[in-house]
């Protein structure tokens, strides 16, 4: 064991936002490759209103991820897989700056 | 992820026990794995690399499936001697960063429930204290008292359990009498250097959450060295 349990109490505040009668999507980091902002495992939670909590990445890729959270949570699907590449500094496009990748996971809490 | 599992995984993060998530991100259902929670039989085929993971606490894929596993274990336990000034702030800080902490001290004035609202005080002296929660070695011990009645036998006590970080507030000089005590006990030269002392990295302040602060980077990193 080289590190300690890292726990940002997210998936304790989507409980409260549940409670609150909001619609929450879960935002997971689940792959990622080269220099990424933050590691597997780090989680972010998104309401309807694009309210949001913790982070997927350094805030690079966020409005990125509400905008789909809003998405999924306005039609049918339960969940959805996000692949976010280095950025392209001559493009309006999302990226990581960092020139890292990484994959981001959305389920909804239903 | 079903309201109920969410529910369960915070009656389980509540209780203090360890456990993992996995989530199949084709069809978004997940499933709780720990000693009480068996892995269900759809996932049996991938039960030797799930259990891997989960023992490694690697988070991630499990190679070729659509499984994701996301291990929830224990934060480490930080013993502080003293309910002094700086184990306030060390407390705030040993929130945001996921220690535990729990608090020794046989003197009854500092360890008011109104200073330490939300951390374990023992109002005992370290050797009655450590027989009601022992110490071990994944534990971090910090000695804040500068009492030598206070400080020593828990040291003494961290030493014995070779707890991977041990801190002792006071002075270069202070320190060395300290080792020198120490010593008389019988604890070697290579034991004592381990011991943090002056204990903190140098930020250079001398106000009581600065030197909270300069206990709790050091810790970080030696919980990173491991």
């Amino acid at each position: 064991m080289n590190q300690n349990a890292f726990d940002e109490k997210i998936l304790e505040e989507a409980w409260t936002w549940l409670e609150a009668k909001q619609s929450v999507v879960l935002a997971t980091v689940i792959e990622t490759w080269g220099s990424s902002p933050r590691p597997v495992g780090s989680r972010m939670i998104i309401n309807q209103n694009g309210d949001f909590s913790g982070s997927v990445s350094g805030g690079c890729v966020e409005s990125a991820v509400i905008s789909e959270c809003i998405e999924l949570l306005n039609n049918q699907q339960t969940h959805k897989k996000l692949e976010f590449k280095v950025s392209n500094e001559s493009a309006w496009e999302v990226g990581l700056a960092c020139g890292g990748e990484i994959a981001v996971y959305l389920e909804k809490i239903h | 992820m079903q309201p109920i599992i969410l529910k369960e995984v915070l009656r389980l993060k509540k209780e203090k026990k360890e456990f993992s998530i996995i989530t199949d991100i084709n069809n978004a259902a997940n499933y709780i794995y720990s000693p009480q929670h068996p892995l269900p039989t759809i996932l049996e085929p991938y039960a030797p690399a799930i259990k891997t993971a989960a023992v490694k606490r690697t988070n991630g894929m499990i190679a070729e499936t659509s499984l994701f596993i996301d291990n929830y274990h224990l934060p480490i336990k930080v013993f502080i001697v003293g309910a002094v000034h700086i184990a306030q702030y060390f407390c705030d800080f040993a929130r945001h960063l996921n220690f535990e902490t729990i608090i020794i001290d046989p003197r009854g004035y500092f360890t008011s429930k109104q200073r330490f609202p939300e951390t374990k005080v023992i109002n005992k002296w370290p050797n009655e204290a450590f027989l009601e929660l022992p110490l071990h070695a994944n534990d971090a011990l910090i000695a804040l008292t500068h009492d030598p009645k206070i400080d020593d036998p828990a040291l003494s006590h961290a030493l014995t359990q070779q707890c991977f970080y041990i801190g002792a507030l006071g002075s270069k000089k202070s320190h060395t009498s300290r080792c020198q005590r120490l010593q008389a006990l019988g604890f070697t030269d290579a034991a004592l250097s381990s011991i943090h002392g002056p204990i903190g990295i140098k930020l250079g302040g001398r106000a009581a959450p600065e030197i909270a602060l300069s206990i709790i980077a050091q810790l970080v990193t030696e919980v990173y060295k491991r």
